[in-house]
């Protein structure tokens, strides 16, 4: 009786024991996370619907319920950068997904044959990658310039006397400013290599046997096999596309038609010398939702694809 | 013998021609796209005056005035020194703090892991820019602002995700037997995550550790909000007094933008084989 009672009694503090060190050890990153996600969230949900600017900064106003949309409003129909920046910014992260990474996934499969000097390209592909997005834009900022650059003179191979600096130019300053991002695929490229070296010798063996070799090979059995990763890197590509901000502060200042969503709700919040915060929030909750919305989408496609191959079979 | 060479499908001598040429275009895309634009850098910052002869012309003479003001007069040092402090304190914070607790959602049972595991995933998809003001008031009412402790506190509570998700995934790895054996030996659970599972999980958290502190180093929407003195600059911020500092002294920005991208490409030369093997989850070899 009594030695179960201490054993009992063993157990409980055991217990205690166990609790304690899971709450000690769960402490510190739930910490930061309310501290650093979870109140700044709420906060940018609730005053994106407060009166808040430079004329209130320390206490932002409730607009009441029959004014509830008046930033959102604003934001819609008189700021006159929204809808541009929101159109770049889901270019940007539709280019993620439909560029970025079939170039990502080319490149990667090129990578997996062994062919000489392939470890040399790998290595030399991810350098881009090992530099800030801030330094590639200065460096592309060179670049791009009328008089000293390289893009002007090949342009001029196909238009004499262009002169004009590109990234003053509605249309080709996106295009600009897109391309110096959007190639740079290094660290997506190793994730996706790591996937394709992990697919089995005895598949590939298999599929020679079945005469899919090369290409063929690549397109019906690697491709499949790998496609958790590519959804995962999609979905990233996509996310990092609609987030743009080094870019476009670096190369254009937003001139030419290049705003990004980011770029509006830093410059609405910090920057422009009347600040709007809380119309920088509702920027900041359309943000958020559409972020949402592109890991919805991002899943939905993936899954469409499946199914198809699925009946092909 | 030869088995290793004859595999199927994988080497040169088994590919149809398009195949090959196929494989070949892409490579040499890789490395045009790599090397074109730090190519034509590094030999602009050779030249006394890109302006004079532009493009991909090599430099009559070269000219290293650049490179010395980057030391002397830029103090290029000092920012290096500045960001390798923040980058470091955070992701030692950080990374100290996730790998505590990816411990305890991987190994035990609790209420609420679901949720936990959720809300930490879920940091993956909330966009740092979006909660810009937010986080710049709480830096300021801290009384962070302008301090390194206010990158440090941005960098350490960011990216919680991609760290939690590389470690967890190493713990889970790692078999049971070894904390049986050590609570039998009667250690308790700190005691076996101390001595026992963290030096096991090492190389997991080695992986987190580096991909944290490179994304830290490079990292500018932050590190040009939060700071304005001069002096505590880390080196992606000190980028953004560049355009107009330099003015017209091509041959300094050049030469100062060189110097600046190196660290990180002499770090990736040195380690490549460990950041090739961390990016690929250990499928390639480097």
């Amino acid at each position: 009786m009594a030695g179960l009672q201490t054993n009992k009694k063993k157990k409980n503090k055991l217990g205690m024991r166990r609790t304690g060190f899971i709450m000690a050890f769960l402490a510190p990153t739930l910490l930061v996370f309310c501290v650093f996600y979870l109140y700044p969230i709420v906060t940018v949900f609730a005053t994106s619907f407060c009166k808040w600017d430079y004329t209130n900064i320390t206490s932002p106003e409730f607009f009441g319920f029959g004014n509830l949309w008046d930033n959102y409003n604003y934001i819609f129909n008189k700021y006159p950068f929204f809808w541009e920046a929101l159109r770049n910014s889901t270019t940007w992260a539709i280019l993620g997904a439909v560029v970025q990474i079939p170039i990502a996934t080319l490149i990667a499969l090129a990578l997996s044959r062994k062919v000489k000097g392939v470890k040399w390209v790998r290595n030399i592909y991810i350098v881009p990658n090992m530099i800030s997005t801030a330094a590639m834009g200065i460096i592309f900022l060179q670049l791009y310039n009328p008089s000293y650059g390289i893009i002007n003179p090949v342009i001029r191979l196909f238009k004499k006397g262009f002169s004009d600096n590109i990234l003053l130019l509605h249309g080709p300053a996106f295009v600009a400013m897109t391309c110096a991002y959007i190639f740079f695929t290094g660290t997506t490229t190793l994730m996706i290599l790591g996937n394709i070296m992990a697919v089995p010798e005895e598949v590939r063996e298999a599929a020679m046997l079945d005469g899919a070799s090369g290409l063929k090979q690549d397109w019906y059995i690697v491709i499949p096999m790998i496609k958790g990763t590519l959804k995962t890197v999609s979905t990233l590509a996509a996310t990092s596309g609609f987030l743009i901000y080094n870019e476009v502060y670096f190369l254009t200042k937003g001139a030419a038609g290049t705003y990004s969503i980011s770029y509006v709700i830093r410059e609405l919040a910090i920057s422009s010398p009347r600040t709007q915060f809380g119309r920088a929030n509702a920027v900041a909750v359309i943000q958020i939702l559409a972020g949402m919305v592109i890991i919805v989408v991002v899943n939905l496609l993936y899954s469409m694809n499946l199914g198809k191959k699925r009946i092909d079979r | 013998m030869n088995m290793r060479k004859d595999k199927p499908g994988k080497g040169v001598k088994n590919m149809s021609a398009f195949t090959r040429i196929f494989t070949y275009l892409c490579l040499a895309w890789a490395l045009l796209v790599a090397l074109v634009p730090l190519v034509w850098l590094v030999i602009s910052s050779l030249k006394e005056d890109p302006l004079a002869r532009p493009g991909f012309q090599l430099p009559e003479s070269i000219c290293l005035d650049g490179y010395i003001s980057t030391f002397k007069d830029l103090h290029v040092l000092r920012y290096f020194g500045n960001s390798l402090f923040i980058a470091g304190i955070s992701v030692i914070i950080s990374v100290i703090m996730i790998s505590m607790s990816a411990y305890v959602v991987a190994r035990m049972e609790f209420k609420g892991k679901t949720l936990v595991t959720m809300l930490l995933y879920s940091t993956m998809f909330i966009p740092a820019t979006a909660l810009t003001y937010p986080v710049y008031r709480l830096v300021n009412s801290l009384h962070l602002y302008d301090t390194r402790g206010a990158l440090i506190f941005v960098y350490a509570c960011s990216g919680i995700a991609v760290s939690f998700f590389v470690i967890k995934n190493y713990y889970d790895n790692i078999p049971r037997d070894l904390e049986e054996a050590a609570r039998i030996d009667g250690c308790g659970y700190v005691q076996t995550w101390l001595k026992v599972i963290f030096p096991i999980a090492r190389p997991g958290i080695m992986t987190a550790a580096v991909l944290a502190f490179l994304n830290n180093w490079n990292e500018y929407y932050w590190a040009s909000l939060v700071m304005i003195t001069r002096e505590k600059l880390t080196v992606p911020a000190l980028l953004s007094t560049f355009t107009t500092a330099f003015n017209t002294n091509y041959n300094g920005l050049f030469s100062a933008m060189v110097v600046i991208i190196l660290p990180p490409v002499l770090l990736y030369c040195f380690f490549s084989k460990f950041f090739i093997e961390a990016l690929s989850g250990g499928a390639v070899k480097g």
